[in-house]
């Protein structure tokens, strides 16, 4: 049990070091282009594309280790006024509505992943990108964050900060 | 199905999903997958909504709001943010109640360089509410100021949750963002108005203390070297816009380059400050895109099921004025916030609230900053304003919610006052984006 958690820590922390590089490269690519453009430069044809992508994969990689963290906002106002027991069992009830709902879409996240992957079909933008580059993130990082939910659900670990006595941030 | 029962199906089955603790992007997930399947084919189309959520996430305009927040974070974790406090902190001098006009005059200087609410409120509390105490003020003069201009990112350019509202509501961002700047600056001027009624009433409410008198020559070297260059941000986020040079998307990366050029100027620049910047990124952008990413598919679903033409249909089919349903947008949008986040608001109530506001012939750039203002408002009403909890946990032991509730009051008079002002006077915030056309 402690060397999965430690393996899910592991993976969720190094995504999220990648959604820095993404956001890092994101800026350099919208630097360099809107710079060559102005200095009347012809810009990468790329750009656009690959930030849009950037954006998706950004998304995604921030998942599992956002869950692990408790950086997904919840609002806390009504369940915190709820006896501590029917909190539990309502926590309890969250975790697994959101692992099964996590799961059900990693599942069809695959089958658009498989589907593009035999078709091999391009996704039309700025520069032509493989179909299934665009579905590849969601499987992986849907199954990280359901089994981040898991261990919510079966350990001691709590998502809401009530229990820490905390208030979460938000925008 | 009628349109009532599709939009109460919807959106009840989400707000009870919300209140009962599932992380709101969570919450869109499962009403997703249960509006999807009462309102299409069942399971078969389940698939339908994965595929939509990766299209609609792939969307450049959302480009500037990881920017933003990068923008935000590195100025605070370079220290950029202290050296221009410090430096205002000097100039004002010995005035009645100096740091109240100081939280008005930096946190106005804040939202400029971080679009960001609550860090906005957060800094201005840390730095400001210990000091505030030492010198004597009450907790109406150290708590109201701070609640009131903490929201002014909110509204004054660039505003995170504003290029948001402009991603999600299909507004032009760079106006939006343009027209944000008078209407700030208003409410800036309503905030210090306010502040010196408070003390006309109130003077032992913030206590003239004795400062370090300092030379015309030093004033101007704080300002040339501490604030003045501040402007580099400024300029690269709405003056490149406003020149044309880049899109309201790219500006954002301008304002990142603009924060790092002042930061490497500084000696500020280290690789720790830019390595939590960037994990705070990843905490806040990251949440806000996995809710993005299924909110959308929402609005969808609102619209396939029917209920977002009912609403619309049903709601101009009253013979009352806009202007009351403007009011009705605008209270809803007020008790929403009283349990919601800003974001989950913005999600649920855009894909019904701007057909209406088009069909009542309101222009979009206008409403939106009233709802802006009206999401800003929210976070300040009691009893779960998240801005109370945030100064809450700042303020001294024993001050309750009601106390810091009752400091924010006056100030979110001044913001009723703006939304009046912008709809008798629309040309106040519609005015600069009126340039920009030409």
């Amino acid at each position: 049990m402690h060397l999965i958690d430690r393996l899910l820590d592991r993976l969720s922390m190094a995504l999220a070091v990648f959604a820095c590089a993404i956001v890092a490269c994101m800026f350099v690519n919208i630097v360099i282009d809107v710079s060559m453009r102005t200095m009347n430069f012809t810009p990468p044809a790329f750009t656009l594309s690959v930030v849009e992508y950037a954006l998706l994969y950004f998304a995604m990689c921030c998942a599992p280790y956002l869950v692990r963290h408790r950086g997904h906002v919840t609002i806390e106002a009504l369940v915190s006024v709820l006896p501590r027991v029917l909190q539990w069992w309502l926590a309890k009830i969250v975790y697994l509505g959101c692992m099964a709902v996590c799961l059900l879409f990693c599942y069809y996240a695959t089958e658009l992943f498989l589907e593009a992957w035999a078709s091999q079909e391009p996704d039309i933008r700025g520069i032509d990108m493989p179909y299934w580059t665009l579905f590849l993130p969601m499987p992986i990082c849907f199954l990280l964050v359901a089994l981040e939910f898991s261990l919510y659900f079966i350990g001691p670990k709590t998502f809401y900060s009530y229990d820490l006595g905390e208030v979460k941030d938000s925008v | 199905m009628e349109w009532y029962s599709a939009g109460t199906l919807l959106i009840g089955v989400l707000v009870v999903l919300m209140a009962s603790g599932f992380p709101v992007a969570i919450a869109f997930m499962i009403t997703n997958v249960l509006g999807i399947f009462v309102f299409s084919n069942g399971w078969s189309n389940l698939i339908q909504i994965v595929d939509n959520s990766t299209y609609l996430i792939t969307t450049f305009t959302l480009a500037p709001i990881p920017m933003f927040i990068l923008m935000g974070s590195l100025f605070f974790y370079t220290g950029l943010a202290s050296r221009v406090f410090d430096a205002l902190d000097k100039l004002l001098g010995k005035i009645p109640g100096r740091l109240c006009y100081l939280t008005v005059i930096g946190g106005s200087l804040f939202s400029t360089l971080t679009g960001s609410t609550m860090a906005n409120t957060a800094m201005l509390g840390s730095l400001l509410v210990p000091e505030m105490r030492r010198r004597g003020y009450n907790g109406k003069m150290s708590m109201g100021p701070i609640l009131g201009t903490g929201g002014l990112a909110m509204i004054i350019p660039p505003s995170s949750l504003g290029v948001l509202l402009a991603s999600i509501a299909n507004v032009d961002v760079g106006m939006l963002l343009v027209a944000g700047l008078l209407p700030g600056l208003v409410l800036a001027s309503l905030y210090a108005g306010m502040i010196t009624l408070q003390l006309k009433l109130d003077p032992e409410g913030a206590p003239t203390y004795d400062v370090d008198p300092i030379s015309l020559k030093a004033k101007l070297y704080e300002v040339c070297v501490n604030i003045l260059p501040m402007g580099l941000v400024v300029f690269m986020v709405v003056g490149f816009i406003v020149l044309g040079w880049a899109t309201p998307s790219e500006s954002a990366s301008f304002g990142v380059l603009g924060v790092v050029i002042l930061a490497v100027l500084f000696r500020a620049f280290t690789w720790e400050a830019f390595k939590t910047s960037l994990m705070g990124t990843v905490r806040t952008a990251g949440m806000v895109f996995f809710i993005l990413m299924n909110s959308t598919v929402f609005s969808q679903l609102l619209a396939l099921s029917g209920a977002s033409e009912g609403m619309l249909a049903f709601a101009t089919s009253f013979s009352v004025g806009p202007y009351v349903i403007l009011a009705i947008m605008f209270l809803v949008l007020l008790m929403l916030g009283m349990f919601m986040d800003p974001v989950s608001m913005m999600l649920i109530t855009v894909p019904i609230f701007y057909p209406l506001a088009q069909t009542l012939g309101f222009d979009l750039i206008w409403f939106s900053l009233i709802v802006l203002i009206a999401l800003e408002m929210s976070q300040t009403t009691p009893p779960f304003g998240l801005l109370l909890f945030i100064m809450l946990g700042m303020a001294p032991r024993g001050t309750t919610l009601i106390q810091v509730a009752l400091a924010a009051a006056p100030f979110l008079l001044c913001d009723l006052i703006l939304v009046l002002l912008m709809v008798m006077i629309p040309e106040l915030p519609l005015y600069l984006p009126s340039l920009m056309e030409k």
